[in-house]
């Protein structure tokens, strides 16, 4: 009888056991990374008795949690790809409302007005007026140009900042990682149940996995290892390798910026891992400032550079509107009182292409006297417009890449590019978030709690207490029929 | 079959929603702003022709100002020319009646007189401006470019207006065009361009807009109108040598009147021919680039309408489609609502009690 007893109360303990597993999935239910529990029981180790095998009652043997490593791994790399497309989305749609002219004046526009400007000014070469409309557009063209410029250095900047709060995330978790698997590795010595933590862990896995492509294993010693996809170990058990940011000259950068970004290990600032992430926030930020942007800030650089290199060109040759002086000789004088009369630059001369967009101005001359705009090509003569048609003619005529494009297409191309690479990064981040969506309804598939399944456990392991109950009064009635034998 | 959690379903779920949601916004904002297009990445290739576009009008409605000034400096010549030919006309039928010897002397110096008034309106039609600028001083457009002796101090450049995309007119003739008779006239005028070697590569193509044929008929034109105004073939294969001006031949009238001397008088009635014949010269020079910027404010006009509404195609919605498509997913977002509705909200807690 005392079996009995005894077999009744292992099936109180196990069923309320379940019922706490039950309650705890339930609980549970929208907790992000939950693994759902289970708890398996089993049969007690029968004993044998007068030669008769006697069962002794059921025993809690573990809880696990529902867990498929196969799905946790592709639910990773999805992330980083779902991380790397919905990064590179964000950052190129912002980039290319840099040199968005739907709806407004943009560079475009601007050298438009600048080359009429020099149209009108051939209409009407003797008018001062003009000349200022001139001025003022070449102004307008000169500050739009460093705008963009600058403001494409500014995304370049705010890159490295994002990548920078990035690493330091990254430390932070990967120091959880290594306490946990501390945690871990205790718990399971002494046998404990660590199916939460583990998806604490997945939990910090799933958020490095946006960041970029890791790969994670278990060596044969218990150890948890985490590696970089490419780059190298960065958790080995309980010691991490965190990353470390540091700045670069010009020359050493890898997007030609003064004080650019690089990334390398801790206590190895010599070896530069920048370049090497594969997937994730990380490449898709890494990728678009060295590649897009400084392919739009070279193209920039170029137009600005040729557009004042060329205009110079035929400025040089014209003379400035004063009356000139030519003496019976024929010779023509250089100069006067207010400085040279030819071979006035009209915009500031840029000795090199690379940051022509930062240093484009219109020269002093021009700004501080507006005879000095030539639109002659002989002095002395107020109604020669050749040099301002040859200056508007700029506009039709191909001059970049071995005169192939004008400066109009070149910059439409650079908007095409950027626009293109900006609508497939639109398209392919729709497509890997559907991808990540049906990776996470498959593991929510195998480790999701279902209420209508906790709810029928619930009534299941309930009866099975009130049976187990029942099994314990009856043991307890067996007890009173022999004690009322008793006199 | 596959299991399903609370969250597998709303995962799907939200994800569908947001799917149908974004599209909306997406709609909603075509809709809102009429525009297909509104940044580049919404259609590139559309985008960066529509800009081309934008440019392209700018151009031509400079273009259009640009032809309406060389329209007026075209008139403004044409109506100088008139009123030279007009001068010229009634000094050689002043000429024509003096160059026999039925007049005498007091007569003669009284249309002396007369050719001294001619030549005086001459030399102010000679140094006519618009605004500010004087129409036959070439480049010299702000100095007087006829002295009250006839001598020139003008120059003869031409200045060129672009009335079209590389297209260009001359809009001036010059003084010593008009007003001497050296060289023969020549219908082209030198390429503005041609002094700046960056654009040697595409001068020719500039220039090939006027087409062989119609040079050779321009020429015709002005071989024609030689021919109505002087008859004496001795003079045209003469050419146009003879280092004078019209206000010489006014001013050796007037002696000639004064001096009384018919033979004179005579000799001088071939050289007004000459000149009669070289304005009308200019007249149809002048008439026939008049026409061709006309003709290029028609095209240039054409352009601009055919480019609005190639733009109008490229970066504005479609209405109805955009109204279709609303409607179209507007009742697949009720449509997940319900079902959404319907199955997350059941559970098998609901039917335990």
């Amino acid at each position: 009888m005392a079996d009995i007893f005894s077999i009744g109360r292992s099936g109180l303990s196990v069923s309320k056991k379940a019922l706490e597993t039950t309650s705890h999935n339930i609980s549970n239910v929208n907790t992000e990374g939950y693994s759902r529990q289970r708890t398996l029981q089993q049969a007690n180790a029968p004993h044998l008795k007068s030669g008769v095998i006697m069962g002794t009652g059921a025993d809690v043997k573990a809880i696990k949690r529902v867990h498929d490593q196969f799905v946790e791994n592709r639910l990773q790399s999805s992330l980083s790809e779902d991380g790397f497309y919905n990064e590179r989305s964000i950052v190129l749609k912002d980039i290319e409302q840099i040199f968005n002219e739907a709806d407004g004046e943009g560079l475009n526009q601007i050298l438009t007005k600048f080359f009429n400007s020099f149209r009108e000014l051939a209409n009407n070469p003797e008018d001062e007026s003009i000349r200022s409309l001139v001025r003022d557009n070449a102004i307008m063209v000169s500050r739009d140009f460093r705008r963009a410029r600058q403001a494409l250095d500014d995304q370049s900047i705010n890159i490295d900042r994002k990548v920078e709060t990035f690493v330091e995330e990254t430390n932070s978790y990967l120091n959880q990682i290594t306490k946990l698997n501390q945690k871990i590795r205790n718990l399971e010595v002494s046998g404990n149940e660590t199916g939460d933590l583990r998806d604490d862990r997945d939990r910090l896995l799933k958020r490095l996995s946006e960041y970029f492509k890791i790969h994670h294993y278990e060596d044969n010693r218990g150890n948890f290892n985490v590696n970089i996809d490419g780059v190298g170990t960065i958790v080995s058990g309980v010691k991490m390798i965190g990353l470390r940011v540091g700045r670069v000259s010009k020359e050493n950068s890898l997007n030609n910026m003064e004080g650019s970004l690089m990334l390398y290990f801790e206590g190895r600032p010599s070896n530069p891992i920048t370049h090497k992430f594969r997937g994730g926030r990380m490449e898709a930020l890494i990728k678009t400032r060295n590649e897009d942007l400084q392919k739009l800030q070279s193209n920039l650089d170029k137009i600005a550079f040729q557009l004042s290199k060329a205009v110079n060109n035929i400025h040089n040759q014209g003379f400035a509107s004063r009356s000139v002086e030519v003496s019976p000789d024929g010779s023509v004088s250089q100069s006067d009182d207010k400085g040279p009369l030819t071979g006035i630059n009209f915009f500031e001369n840029i000795t090199q292409e690379d940051g022509a967009s930062h240093k484009i101005f219109v020269s002093e001359p021009i700004q501080s006297d507006l005879t000095n705009i030539a639109t002659g090509l002989a002095p002395n003569k107020p109604g020669d417009n050749r040099v301002a048609i040859a200056i508007s003619k700029l506009q039709h005529q191909k001059i970049l890449h071995n005169n192939t494009t004008t400066f109009e297409e070149e910059y439409l191309k650079s908007i095409a590019d950027i626009g293109l690479k900006a609508g497939k990064a639109d398209i392919d981040q729709e497509q890997s978030k559907s991808l990540l969506t049906q990776m996470e309804t498959i593991r929510e598939r195998i480790s999701g709690v279902s209420i209508d399944e906790e709810a029928s456990n619930l009534i299941r392991y309930q009866r099975a207490f009130d049976a187990s109950a029942r099994v314990m009064r009856t043991a307890g009635e067996l007890f009173d029929t022999v004690l009322g034998i008793m006199p | 079959m596959s299991r399903v959690s609370e969250n597998s379903n709303s995962t799907a779920l939200n994800f569908n929603l947001s799917k149908s949601k974004s599209r909306m916004e997406d709609l909603q904002l075509k809709g809102s702003t009429l525009k297909r297009v509104r940044k580049p990445s919404d259609d590139p290739m559309a985008n960066i022709e529509a800009m081309t576009i934008t440019s392209r009008n700018k151009d031509n409605s400079q273009y259009l100002k640009n032809a309406s000034l060389a329209q007026l400096h075209l008139n403004a010549t044409e109506d100088s020319l008139v009123q030279i030919t007009e001068t010229l006309m009634k000094a050689k039928d002043l000429a024509i009646q003096q160059s026999s010897d039925f007049y005498d002397d007091k007569i003669r110096n009284n249309i002396a007189n007369e050719v001294h008034q001619l030549r005086n309106h001459a030399l102010s039609v000679a140094n006519k401006r618009i605004g500010n600028k004087y129409i036959f001083g070439g480049f010299s457009t702000l100095s007087k470019p006829f002295e009250t002796d006839g001598s020139y101090t003008g120059d003869n450049g031409h200045i060129t207006i672009e009335i079209s995309k590389d297209f260009f007119v001359p809009i001036n003739l010059t003084g010593e065009e008009v007003f001497f008779f050296s060289d023969p006239v020549s219908s082209r005028t030198p390429s503005p361009l041609d002094e700046f070697p960056i654009f040697e590569n595409s001068r020719n193509k500039i220039f090939k807009d006027e087409s062989p044929e119609e040079i050779k008929k321009n020429q015709e034109f002005i071989e024609k109108g030689r021919e109505l105004a002087s008859t004496d073939p001795k003079y045209q294969t003469q050419g146009y040598k003879n280092k004078s001006n019209i206000f010489a031949l006014l001013s050796m009238l007037t002696s000639a009147l004064e001096n009384n001397q018919p033979k004179v008088i005579q000799n001088l009635l071939v050289k007004m021919d000459d000149s009669i014949s070289r304005l009308i010269t200019m007249r149809t020079k002048i008439g026939s680039i008049s026409r061709s910027v006309q003709n290029s404010v028609n095209s240039v006009e054409m352009d601009t309408i055919n480019n609005k509404s190639r733009k109008s195609e490229l970066v504005d919605a479609d209405i109805a489609d955009l109204f279709s498509d609303i409607q179209k997913n507007n009742d697949t977002m009720q449509a997940a609502y319900k079902v959404g509705n319907a199955t997350i909200n059941q559970s098998l807690l609901d039917f335990i009690k």
